[in-house]
């Protein structure tokens, strides 16, 4: 199979808008069942009472905000050096979403961090670096737009990418390096501590929300196709 | 302790953050539909 015929936007986008549709119902199912381990067959925490249930959406959008961190950067690193636009094309359309789901990691954080910690927000280094993640996707997200030639636009917005993804190590080592507020990490790859139907719950809600993102930038990246690509022929022909 | 607020406020709000990402993107598929329709009426006029 020659993977680089769909590496062109025409390709792409028939392959795109043939698999989002399949990606947002493997998420909707994905959801369905990981709230319903979450909320009826994991029990309730013997310490955290019932809130401890923010980690099934919590530690699964964090993940994400982080994986399609990479993902965007990588996809920014392949049209810099390939000068390719659908890399370009991809590594815009992931910005938003990624933007998302930092901003909900932030938010279910600080709605689980009250009544845990006593406090929603503190200044401690995981959560700190985790906001300076969704400043990056906004300056991402800025500086792919502020040119008229959006080819420039993309190889800006590259460049703050890659220089951006120092940042994940930080969030992820941040609790080892530093005394944190934040606890360390519960899911190891050596193991875990937590109970199987929490952790059932909270690996099915990781995959609804990979598979949502999936969907999410393939939807998007069909709408940027045919904004740039709407003066040529299969477009217009479409 | 009654945890329900914290419970309702995150995952509320996540379902809204995820409604509006879809809005966005449906709004997004509209715009580029119009931006295709402008340079198609353009083609016809010259």
């Amino acid at each position: 199979m020659n993977w680089f015929y769909f590496s062109s936007p025409a390709t792409f986008y028939r392959l795109a808008g043939w698999l989002a549709p399949w990606f947002f119902g493997l998420a909707a199912v994905l959801t369905a069942v990981g709230l319903y381990y979450g909320f009826i067959v994991a029990p309730t925490d013997a310490q955290q009472g019932e809130v401890y249930r923010v980690i099934f959406i919590h530690v699964p959008a964090a993940w994400m905000s982080m994986f399609l961190y990479f993902v965007m950067a990588a996809y920014s690193a392949a049209s810099l050096t390939f000068n390719t636009r659908l890399g370009a094309m991809m590594a815009r359309s992931l910005a938003p979403t990624g933007a998302l789901f930092t901003f909900v990691a932030l938010w279910t954080g600080a709605f689980w961090g009250r009544p845990t910690w006593g406090t929603y927000w503190a200044w401690d280094a995981r959560m700190t670096s985790e906001l300076v993640l969704l400043f990056l996707y906004f300056g991402f997200i800025a500086l792919s737009n502020a040119f008229e030639d959006p080819r420039r636009g993309d190889r800006a917005a590259a460049l703050l990418a890659l220089i951006g993804l120092v940042n994940l190590p930080i969030i992820y080592f941040s609790v080892h390096w530093w005394n944190t507020l934040h606890q360390g990490s519960t899911v190891k790859l050596t193991g875990t501590s937590m109970h199987v139907a929490m952790l059932t719950g909270m690996l099915l809600m990781v995959f609804a929300f990979w598979t949502y993102s999936i969907g999410a930038a393939l939807t998007r990246v069909r709408s940027i196709i045919l904004e740039r690509e709407r003066r040529t022929r299969w477009v217009r022909a479409l | 302790m009654n945890h329900g607020f914290y419970l309702w406020m995150s995952y509320g709000a996540t379902a809204i953050a995820l409604a509006i990402e879809m809005a966005t993107l449906a709004a997004r598929r509209a715009r580029a539909r119009r931006l295709i329709e402008e340079e198609r009426d353009l083609e016809a006029q010259d």
